[in-house]
């Protein structure tokens, strides 16, 4: 993708139209359910340097000794709650509410960039982990200075009880974003990490400075 | 108050544990995920407009907290964990017995899983009773530079011996089912295996430990199958050869007994050594006070050396393989019911000189995979998934035969197991080779490519049964 492809003016009205993102907060396990938000309230996500001070409480799941607290992820207002939930059993997977999240510049970046950097996608429905020599290396100086090449050994795709290394295929660049977590499931085509071929980086800077500066 | 079972598997095993309980008047309880609603164990159990609700879906089917809490809503007396995840877990065991409101485990009590389930102890405990062991090491290694060493000890041992390939076994300490288990050839490839064992062994098991073996060839692979009560009573329901496996050790065909002198003329005196076995099967479960249903696994070598593998605490795939060749007052047992009736305090009611061997069985895995490129799982959905019925034959499957079904893949591509049965090894075999003709599965993957099935492999393997 070149810099004439991209209508940044289209982009950003998108985002000014509609500058939430939705999300569906689900039961993460079985229990009896108590609400302890209402539609309208505010929450909020994580903080601290650690991201170790819980965002607001959402809701309690009771099991045998062991209460079950899920706290907000992100920041934003409570758009709908499952008030006929309240105090019944319920299973894993269960829609309780939904929070309605004004986007910031950065996750708008995030966003845009998923759009123009060269995804790879998840081969299968597996659980990833980068390989041995490519993680030490995004430990030692940061997955943005890491570059790939065809032929790299990448990951492992844990499926179905088997490891399986899997090996690089595309155009050489620098790892630039990373959207799996090692051990999670990642569904089939769902991107991995977004590569930025070293000769796109002025594009992508480009980007990054314009959000910054249009967005407010 | 009648009791109820938790199911907390998926599977074939759910469906057959659904319908032991069901033949002993028991009512039952099942969980599943999100990515195994398609499955017949849970299909035939939800039924949105019944109060009596059997399916219920939770998190992980290794997420105690969830089990527990279903059974609990669901006033269920009973977890029945069926093989694999909470089956040899004896802290789940514990928790599930040893609480406010307990439950009865179907399975051993959970010190004896503890003692059995862990291979190091099992091995030491072996050897104090003069069983014998495969040579390595009786403990869990954590340090590379220490199993480095061993494992070039144990390959000078087998070079100074005149074994033609020397290798050693590494293992993951905490694994099984024939998971986490990598060859060394040379003493220079060691590091890299042991690393790439150990990381896996972390991932899956939480435990990095890993146990250096011999690396026995030329062998067959035995299991015993024992039951025990609570009451000290207990009996044995033959042997069975597992030895075709899979690259990753995976098994893919039984068959019962475990050896047949009209297969294979065998070194040694093959009925002695079937008899030396299960003797000291016996031996051990009593030694540990076993009280449910187990299998003693078991390596023998061309010249007809036994060494004891491990034992799983639990029942196996393969129990009916034995079950098959089994007759009691005239009956196949089901292995699945006598282990719940068992669990659930009641006597055994008949012992060893009540059980009768007649003919031979063969177990056929089916699972989705090609075997071509190392048994690489296929993930796709299954269109047409029919097999033939017949009086020699039983299949147990959750894969429906009346609509497409998506193999999951968050868990193995296993999509049914056949039993085959007959007088004679060779009917069995030919009767074998004959339902995997007649089986029919068509499916197709996300790029089109058609389902990718072990039938050939199966059928190519069956001469191999029971020979070395």
């Amino acid at each position: 993708m070149q810099e004439h492809d991209i209508d940044f003016d289209a982009i950003l009205g998108r985002y000014r139209a509609d500058p939430f993102a939705y999300r569906k907060v689900r039961t993460a396990h079985t229990g009896r359910l108590r609400c302890k938000v209402r539609e309208g309230d505010e929450v909020v996500g994580p903080s601290g340097k650690f991201r170790h001070i819980p965002g607001t409480l959402l809701y309690e799941l009771e099991r045998e000794r062991n209460l079950k607290r899920i706290t907000s992820f992100i920041n934003g207002q409570v758009a709908m709650v499952r008030s006929d939930l309240e105090g019944s059993f319920v299973e894993a997977g269960e829609h309780v509410l939904t929070i309605r999240h004004p986007l910031k510049k950065r996750e708008i970046v995030e966003d845009i960039l998923r759009q123009v950097l060269t995804p790879y996608t998840a081969p299968e429905r597996a659980k990833y982990f980068f390989s041995l020599d490519l993680q030490s290396s995004i430990d030692k100086y940061g997955q943005r200075s890491v570059s790939i090449k065809p032929g790299d050994e990448i990951l492992t795709m844990s499926l179905m009880k088997r490891d399986t290394p899997v090996y690089y295929d595309g155009e050489p660049g620098i790892i630039h974003s990373v959207y799996f977590k090692p051990g999670v499931s990642v569904d089939q085509g769902e991107p991995l990490f977004g590569i930025c071929p070293k000769d796109r980086l002025p594009l992508i800077e480009k980007i990054i400075t314009r959000v910054k500066a249009e967005w407010e | 108050m009648k009791d109820k079972v938790l199911i907390a598997n998926r599977g074939e095993i759910a469906l057959r544990i659904m319908r032991a309980c069901r033949d002993l008047g028991l009512d039952y309880v099942v969980v599943y995920t999100e990515a195994d609603e398609q499955s017949e164990h849970v299909q035939r159990n939800i039924d949105s407009e019944s109060n009596q609700r059997r399916a219920w879906r939770v998190a992980s089917y290794t997420d105690p907290n969830d089990i527990l809490a279903v059974a609990d809503h669901t006033k269920c007396t009973a977890i029945h964990p069926g093989y694999g995840f909470f089956s040899e877990d004896y802290r789940f065991a514990r928790r599930v017995t040893v609480r406010d409101q307990p439950l009865t485990f179907i399975g051993p009590k959970w010190e004896v899983i503890k003692d059995l389930g862990d291979k190091i102890n099992t091995k030491r405990v072996a050897n104090q009773l003069g069983i014998p062991t495969i040579p390595g090491t009786d403990g869990p290694i954590y340090n590379e530079i220490d199993a480095e060493e061993i494992s070039r000890r144990l390959l000078e041992d087998q070079a100074e011996r005149g074994i033609s390939q020397p290798s050693v076994l590494v293992k993951a300490a905490a694994g099984g089912g024939g998971m986490g288990i990598e060859e060394v050839h040379e003493i220079e490839q060691f590091r890299r295996v042991y690393r790439q064992v150990q990381n896996y062994a972390k991932r899956q098991f939480g435990d990095p430990g890993v146990l250096i073996e011999q690396c026995l060839r030329d062998y067959n692979h035995l299991e015993v199958q024992l039951l025990c009560s609570r009451h000290g009573e207990r009996v044995h329901f033959g042997t069975r050869n597992c030895t075709i496996q899979s690259t990753g050790r995976q098994k893919r065909l039984e068959a019962a007994p475990g050896f047949d002198t009209s297969c294979f003329p065998y070194e040694f005196d093959a009925p002695a050594v079937l008899d030396e076995i299960v003797e000291n099967s016996l031996k051990l479960a009593s030694h540990v006070r076993y009280d449910n249903v187990g299998t003693w696994e078991w390596i023998v070598s061309r010249s007809g050396q036994p060494y004891l593998l491990e034992v799983n605490t639990r029942i196996q795939v393969e129990n009916d393989v034995s079950a098959r060749i089994s007759y009691l007052n005239g009956q196949h047992p089901n292995l699945i019911r006598e282990q719940i009736r068992l669990a659930l305090g009641d006597k055994l009611g008949y012992s060893q000189s009540d059980i009768e061997f007649r003919g031979t069985s063969i177990e056929l895995r089916i699972v989705a995979e090609d075997p071509q490129r190392g048994f690489a799982p296929w993930i796709g959905t299954i269109s047409q998934f029919s097999f033939p019925r017949h009086e020699w034959s039983a299949v147990y499957t959750h894969v429906p035969t009346d609509r497409p079904y998506a193999i999951p893949s968050d868990y193995d591509p296993n999509l049914a197991l056949a039993l085959v049965w007959g007088d004679s090894m060779a009917e069995a075999k030919q009767r074998a080779r004959r339902f995997l003709d007649e089986m029919v599965i068509e499916g197709h993957n996300s790029s089109g490519a058609p389902i990718n099935t072990n039938l050939q492999y199966l059928a190519d393997n069956m001469d191999r049964l029971l020979t070395f």
